[in-house]
């Protein structure tokens, strides 16, 4: 049984495509008849097999040797591309975490969703995500890993645009779609360019050539860069982070999945690039850099949101952009640690909000407050994950913050300023956005707001016992920093969280701190309360660029290059029409266009031959 | 065997064109059961193509008119089936998503028999003369087509289209005489010499330099007015929109091909020395293509347009791909040709229903279209699938295609490669502002309750749709027919900088 169920491992990811395939068999049609419900439960049942075959897997497969399976796809050419997967305790822990979490975020959507049609869609791409998910943990070749990562931009862009005649929805999508493509395309150059310098795409062998090769240090920044790219869009590390906090303006059942583990799989991908990205010193200082500034940039973003989702997106990026850095300085054990607690604590983080949205209708964090009475088992949820998000003691994320404080002292120590900076800036985020809900005096908003149906409630209380049990999990697992543990490191770790909550709480806990906490003058707030303005320096660059040569083309099109329309002139002298765009002494214009576009062409075309013709 | 293809639409068109008055309603089930014949004959072909050979199969040699050097010799190989397949296709899909009280149906009917027999004669032609009378043969038909059911500027379109294809016929008979003369002239007199015009006899090799890449050029001229090349695609757009939509299918997913097909088939394997020596310029006009037809779609208003400009960037790629000439790149090219067929073929469909539905094409007056009671769901997902094929996600036929497209000619041209690879994220910009304008968005209240789309109306987008889903994900049978016969075309092709780069 064990092994019959180890074999097949590789069919978690197809459960939950099938899932996905039922559901969305309840798009309109099939929904009149039965209601948009069963598609949910479908895709919960399913997703449910998922897990418990990877639950039941991992136990069997604890502490033996990764197993390797490759199958191929497509053979042509010369070009062999394999469907290479890695199976080991480690992949499948990931496939059992997405599973579990997406469990969930699944049932809880029973609750969030309940009044809406789209289930068939909303469930169908859950489904799709978890698939692929699911397949980027057992995929061991860089090919695939890029495939997925593409599908989970397209399906990030219909996940998001799931209530699409909302305008908001509408731009949100779109630019997750288009600024994760540009990363992913960028990938895309990379992927082409590393076959003809290592010959296979298989992440284990590709360490073993980078171990080796001897490549043009021009070319390996150049592809490492390009490698660099594609997790930098997925994870929104700056400057292609926009996209995560616009969003926040999709469902939040798949918020709690994007923002705890879908943005993880860009760093997952990172992850097993790292030796490739070995090869040029740029590569970590660059990781590293983009890190740190998405890190302290987004914690400080993060303060100046008044919207309570975009004010949990930014500490999405501002914690990719510690793993960033932990990846960066070589500390992989302790970025897969972190990326763990991480998730567990912005998925019940994420939770909490949702249902707190979902009955206050409104996300204007000033408008709340005085929750805690009404809301006990939420407040105390979402105290559990702002815990295990930050390093507090014994909970989950300081431990995973303190091995990597550890580290950095030894290696970078400038990088635990930021490190302590982040965790100082992000307590004091959390502990924000916890006294303007809770804190206080009930607000007009807030007067009737009692717990939320049993599907949401469920599973939030179910994530916060096991955010409480983190820490012994990691125990078990032996990554504990015990033994080696740094008592002025985990002191300052722990001071700068009791400065940034202390100050927290003492600023938006007290009634006599005049409020709205105004931070230096407008213009500095506005700066971070508009994400450094990065929407409207896109408006304003790239997009302004691309708009307005495409139309300039488009101009040259129509008026220069269409010589067309002198044979309309032709044709007119052929058919005796009259057409409107022969315009009398312009036939003679066009068919000179014509003649020069033609000799254009051919003179190019020859031009570098001409040397060797009469030379 | 392959006679069959020319005969049945022949036949076809004849049956079709002669049918009893009065019968109109029965005139579209004589021709789809035409098309569906000639549909199963190729599939037929396809199990009998051996695709471990590298020679013509199928072949058939009559004497014809020898005095001129024109002889009835026929074949395929894995260039030319897959399109001829992919052209008994879309003739069926064509036919089937005409609309049922189409004007004049014999005529309609019978012309798109015609151009069918056209297209696939033009690429089972082996013999020079042949394949120009079959490319010239298509013209009048389709001038018909665009004319006669066009849309409101046809008059216009239609004869823009023909005299800028007509030009390229004269160039490339031009071109093909001039192989002829020039070829044997030191031996016989071509006159006299019954095969100069037959593929397999055809020599290059006692021209001197400059005499290939003049026919070289005037071939490349003429192939790319067809394809369309910028700055000799002016026609296209035209055409494309004013075409009825099951027109447009034609002219886009099958009659461009044409002149990729002789790009590559009297282009490259005629002159492959010059071939490998004017690559680098090539290279750079695909690219140059691909780039300008992603930026000209940008800043289309009218979705239709849009479609047609996408298609310029997209057959750019073929280009790209055929001047790279390595063994993975050319299989690319042939991929990318049947796979943007379909693509835009499902596309161009999509866009007729919503033009009929909703009445308009115009990006800033269509809104909401994904809504579920009121609006055109089905529609709407299949054009998202459409689009975002176009745009290459993985998964879908038009990812595989150019993925190979990509990674085959990378080792030769890495920049104008990359350029492609930037300008496949500019389709994705423009498909982006399609789906969002046209699905996403809130429902006019005023324009709402369209008619409901009928099941025979989706049924191509279906079919056309699992085609472009299932060779996505196991592209393995789109390239099986291909591979042997790629592989051994560029054998005698060599860039002098591949070497270089790839063992870099």
């Amino acid at each position: 049984m064990g092994n019959l169920l180890l074999d097949t491992v590789w069919f978690v990811p197809i459960y939950t495509i099938i899932g996905s395939v039922f559901s969305f068999l309840w798009s309109p049609g099939v929904i009149r008849r039965t209601g948009p419900r069963p598609a949910g439960y479908i895709n919960i049942f399913w997703t449910f097999l998922a897990f418990a075959h990877s639950l039941l897997v991992l136990t069997s497969i604890w502490q033996e040797p990764a197993r390797q399976l490759s199958v191929t796809w497509l053979h042509a050419a010369g070009l062999n591309i394999t469907i290479d997967l890695e199976i080991s305790s480690l992949t499948v822990g990931v496939m059992a975490l997405i599973t579990g979490l997406n469990i969930l975020a699944q049932v809880y959507a029973i609750g969030y969703m309940e009044m809406d049609w789209g289930w068939a869609r909303f469930y169908g791409l859950l489904g799709l995500f978890e698939s692929g998910m699911c397949g980027l943990a057992l995929c061991n070749s860089l090919f695939f890993s890029y495939v997925i990562l593409e599908i989970l931009t397209l399906g990030t862009y219909l996940l998001v645009g799931i209530w699409f005649n909302q305008s908001l929805v509408v731009t949100g999508a779109r630019d997750a779609f288009l600024t994760k493509r540009v990363g992913d395309l960028i990938l895309l150059m990379g992927v082409v360019a590393l076959l003809p310098l290592a010959g296979t795409w298989n992440y284990t062998e590709l360490a073993a050539w980078a171990e080796t090769a001897k490549i043009d240090p021009g070319v390996a920044t150049l592809l490492s860069l390009a490698l660099i790219a594609g997790p930098l869009g997925k994870c929104a590390q700056f400057p292609l982070h926009l996209w995560l906090d616009e969003a926040m303006e999709g469902p939040v059942p798949a918020s709690i999945v994007r923002n705890s583990i879908v943005v993880g799989m860009g760093a997952w991908v990172l992850i097993k690039l790292q030796p490739v990205l070995a090869l040029s010193p740029l590569a970590s200082t660059v990781i590293i850099l983009v890190g740190a500034v998405t890190a302290v940039g987004a914690s400080a973003i993060a303060i100046a949101q008044i919207d309570i989702k975009r004010s949990l997106s930014y500490s999405v990026s501002a914690y990719m952009g510690l793993v960033f850095i932990a990846v960066g300085t070589d500390q992989v054990q302790t970025a897969l640690v972190l990326m763990f607690t991480y998730a567990i604590a912005m998925a019940l983080l994420v939770m909490t909000i949702g249902g707190i949205v979902w009955n206050n209708i409104t996300q204007d964090l000033t408008k709340y407050g005085g929750l805690w009475s009404r809301r006990p088992i939420t407040g105390i949820s979402y105290l559990v994950g702002a815990a295990s998000l930050i390093a507090f003691p014994p909970l989950g994320g300081f431990w995973a913050l303190l091995q990597m404080a550890d580290k950095l002292l030894q290696t970078q120590p400038w990088l635990l300023g930021v490190l302590l900076l982040v965790n100082g800036l992000t307590t004091f985020g959390v502990t924000r956005e916890f006294s303007l809900i809770f804190g206080g005096k009930p607000k007009q908003m807030t007067v009737r707001s009692p717990e939320v149906l049993w599907p949401m409630t469920l599973p939030m209380t179910l994530l916060m016992g096991f955010a409480l049990h983190v820490p012994l999990l990691l125990l078990s697992w032996q990554v504990l920093p015990l033994v080696e543990v740094n008592i002025l490191v985990a002191t300052a770790l722990v001071a700068s969280t009791a400065i940034g909550g202390g100050l927290g709480g003492y600023i938006y806990l007290n009634e006599k701190w005049e409020k709205p906490v105004r931070l230096g003058s407008q213009s500095l707030q506005d700066f971070f309360a508009y994400d450094l303005y990065t929407a409207k320096l896109y408006r304003l660059t790239i997009v302004f660029v691309v708009n307005l040569v495409s139309q300039i083309i488009y101009w040259i099109d129509r008026y220069l290059v269409d010589g067309a329309v002198n044979l309309v002139g032709l044709a007119t002298v052929f058919s005796g029409q009259t057409l409107k765009y022969n315009v009398t002494g312009k036939t003679q214009f066009y068919a000179f266009t014509l003649l020069v576009s033609v000799a254009a062409f051919v003179i190019f075309l020859i031009w570098p031959l001409l040397p060797g013709i009469w030379g | 065997m392959l006679s069959v293809l020319l005969l049945a639409p022949v036949i076809g068109a004849g049956i079709v064109g002669f049918w009893p008055k009065g019968k109109d309603e029965q005139v579209r089930g004589v021709a789809l059961t035409i098309a569906t014949a000639i549909f199963l004959w190729s599939i037929w072909l396809l199990t009998q193509f051996d695709i471990t050979s590298t020679k013509l199969q199928f072949s058939q040699y009559l004497p014809w008119a020898e005095p001129i050097g024109l002889s009835y010799n026929i074949g395929v190989d894995g260039l030319s089936l897959p399109l001829v397949v992919l052209n008994s296709i879309l003739t069926w899909i064509a036919i089937y998503s005409t609309k049922k009280d189409i004007a004049r149906p014999r005529f309609y009917y019978a012309l798109i028999f015609l151009v069918n027999a056209g297209v696939a004669g033009s690429f089972i032609a082996q013999n020079l003369l042949l394949f120009f009378l079959f490319y010239e043969l298509e013209l009048i038909p389709l001038y018909f087509l665009i004319a006669i059911w066009g849309g409101e500027k046809r008059a216009y379109a239609a004869m823009k289209f023909l005299l800028y294809t007509a030009l390229s016929g004269i160039l490339i008979l031009a071109g093909f005489l001039g192989i002829a003369w020039l070829g044997n002239s030191g031996t016989v007199a071509w006159l006299n010499h019954y095969s100069a015009f037959d593929y397999q006899a055809i020599m290059t090799k006692g021209l001197s330099l400059e005499e290939k890449i003049l026919l070289l050029t005037v071939l490349l001229v003429g192939f790319g007015i067809k394809i369309p090349l910028v700055p000799l695609h002016t026609w296209l757009p035209d055409a494309y929109v004013e075409a009825s939509p099951p027109i447009a299918i034609l002219l886009g997913g099958i009659l461009a091909k044409l002149g990729a097909y002789g790009l590559i088939r009297f282009g490259m394997q005629l002159f492959p020395d010059t071939w490998a020596l004017m690559a680098p310029g090539l290279a750079v006009i695909g690219a140059f293509s691909v780039v300008y037809g992603a930026l000209s779609a940008i800043a289309q208003k009218d979705i239709k347009r849009m479609v047609a400009y996408s298609s310029i960037g997209h057959m750019g790629y073929i280009l790209v791909a055929a001047a790279s000439g390595t063994p993975l790149s050319l299989l690319g090219a042939v991929a990318q040709m049947v796979s943007h067929g379909l693509i835009l073929a499902l596309l161009f469909h999509l866009v007729g229903i919503v033009e009929i539905k909703v009445g308009t094409r115009e990006l800033d007056v269509l809104n909401g279209l994904m809504n579920p009671i009121r609006g055109l769901p089905l529609t709407s997902a299949l054009l998202i699938l459409g689009g975002m094929a176009s745009a290459g996600i993985p998964g879908l036929v038009g990812f595989a295609a150019e993925f190979i497209v990509f990674q085959g000619s990378f080792s030769v041209f890495p920049i104008p490669t990359l350029l492609c690879i930037l300008a496949s994220g500019l389709t994705a910009v423009y498909f982006v502002i399609l789906l969002n304008r046209t699905c996403f968005g809130k429902l006019d209240n005023k324009l709402a309750y369209y008619p409901k789309v009928q099941w025979d109306e989706r049924i191509p987008a279906f079919v056309l749709a699992v085609i472009i889903f299932v060779l996505g994900v196991q592209p393995n049978w789109l390239l099986r027919w291909s591979d042997t016969t790629t592989t051994a075309m560029v054998a005698n092709i060599s860039l002098p900088n591949a070497k270089q780069i790839a063992t870099k």
